[in-house]
């Protein structure tokens, strides 16, 4: 099955589906993994919501593109290269201060996108952005607070989220680069950066976090279809049982 | 605070809606949480439109499959269940019976901004959040400083 695409809002919205799927996936590693009881049925609901956000969007690509293919082929059929996540959210859980850092990078972007978005002429759209601001408001208050917490917290914990933080800011830079597409779905493309640098400096200035000179990595962008080398592990993961065993069901 | 009024055309059908339980939180059902948002009918075929209180909640399948499961039972042989996002669902359209539904189950209900949180057991305002995720998406967990009982608490959703 080869997936394609022929709408612009569609390939538009692939992006934000995209990120929120692949997030999703990623905290799902964590799902009895996480470091303490708490911590991990935070991470697995705030996965959860990512996963019904990621679903939503598909939904709605899937109207726009006539139903020519279903959410789970969306997420199942698709290769490395037909996925248009941000290259943030597919880097690995490697520390648990990458996971919450990650996480909040993530958050303040995602904040300021269904914001814009909820001035959308898409109904559907429009809806479903009134309950996902409220999921995200949720979900960074918890990465926020995490962010103080390790920042402020020991030697060791503060040098660790440093650490994360300088690794996960070389993928920064690509999410800014706002093509024509962009600019025609976002009402205000330089706001989503700069609603960003304001609240991670604002936060890093509190938490005794530098903000160093980040050289970005030259890697082509995600807009079309470029990935960092986790995402070939993560889809393997992911889509394994449906690409094994096509159109399994749960009986 | 969003109320809407909801048409209630075919009083019989959403009795029967009524007696299908929140699969995680039993002592209320369907209809009293919210998610029930309307019911239509189309000759034979039942339409009932529903929204999920979480976009990931894991029960929205549930819920589906539940009316579905109902209707047949009493009767409807035809059953169409769609999906609405908008209006959003949110915890004021949970009546004040409903909530004491909760708190008699041993599940605090949601008040205003969860500034003040009640302990199910004594009652007591004195308590404090131990974590902002509890054992279903909509819940949060506490404990209460007077009597020590750790009790789930339904989030203030707006």
């Amino acid at each position: 099955m080869k997936i394609t695409i022929e709408n612009n809002e569609a390939k538009f919205l692939f992006r934000i589906a995209d990120t929120s799927l692949i997030l999703a996936q990623r905290m799902a590693e964590l799902c009895s993994n996480a470091p303490f009881l708490e911590e991990d049925i935070a991470i697995s609901n705030c996965s959860l919501d990512l996963f019904g956000r990621a679903e939503e969007l598909y939904k709605i690509i899937a109207t726009i593109e006539g139903n020519k293919f279903t959410p789970d082929d969306y997420v199942f059929r698709r290769n490395e290269r037909e996925f248009f996540n941000i290259k943030l959210v597919e880097q690995p859980n490697e520390d648990f201060a990458w996971t919450i850092t990650r996480q909040f990078m993530h958050d303040v972007w995602a904040k300021e996108v269904f914001t814009q978005l909820s001035s959308s002429k898409n109904e559907e759209l429009v809806g479903l952005c009134s309950k996902v601001l409220k999921e995200i408001e949720y979900s960074l208050l918890h990465s926020r607070d995490w962010m103080y917490r390790l920042g402020l917290g020991t030697e060791e914990s503060n040098k660790r989220t440093q650490d994360a933080i300088d690794h996960l800011l070389k993928y920064v830079e690509e999410i800014f680069n706002f093509d024509d597409l962009d600019k025609e779905y976002f009402s205000d493309c330089a706001n989503i950066e700069r609603v960003w640098q304001e609240e991670i400096n604002r936060v890093f200035s509190e938490i005794n976090i530098e903000r160093k000179e980040i050289q970005p990595l030259s890697m082509r962008d995600f807009r079309d279809g470029f990935h960092s080398e986790h995402i070939g592990h993560l889809l393997s993961i992911m889509q394994y049982l449906p690409r094994a065993y096509p159109d399994a069901k749960w009986s | 605070m969003v109320v809407i009024d909801i048409n209630k055309k075919y009083p019989e059908i959403w009795e029967f809606l009524a007696e299908v339980p929140d699969p995680e939180i039993p002592i209320i059902n369907l209809v009293e949480l919210g998610v029930v948002r309307n019911v239509e009918k189309e000759g034979d075929k039942v339409i009932v439109t529903i929204t999920p209180t979480y976009t990931g909640c894991p029960a929205k399948k549930l819920f589906e499959d539940l009316i579905r499961e109902k209707l047949i039972e009493k009767g409807f042989e035809d059953v169409q269940i769609d999906t609405t996002l908008s209006p959003a669902w949110n915890t004021d359209w949970l009546s004040e019976a409903t909530k004491a539904k909760m708190m008699a189950d041993g599940i605090s209900p949601p008040t205003d901004d969860n500034k003040v949180v009640t302990c199910p057991n004594c009652k007591s305002t004195n308590t404090k959040i131990i974590s902002k995720f509890g054992s279903t998406p909509c819940q949060s967990f506490h404990s209460c400083n007077d009597c020590l009982e750790p009790f789930n608490y339904f989030k203030c959703h707006r």
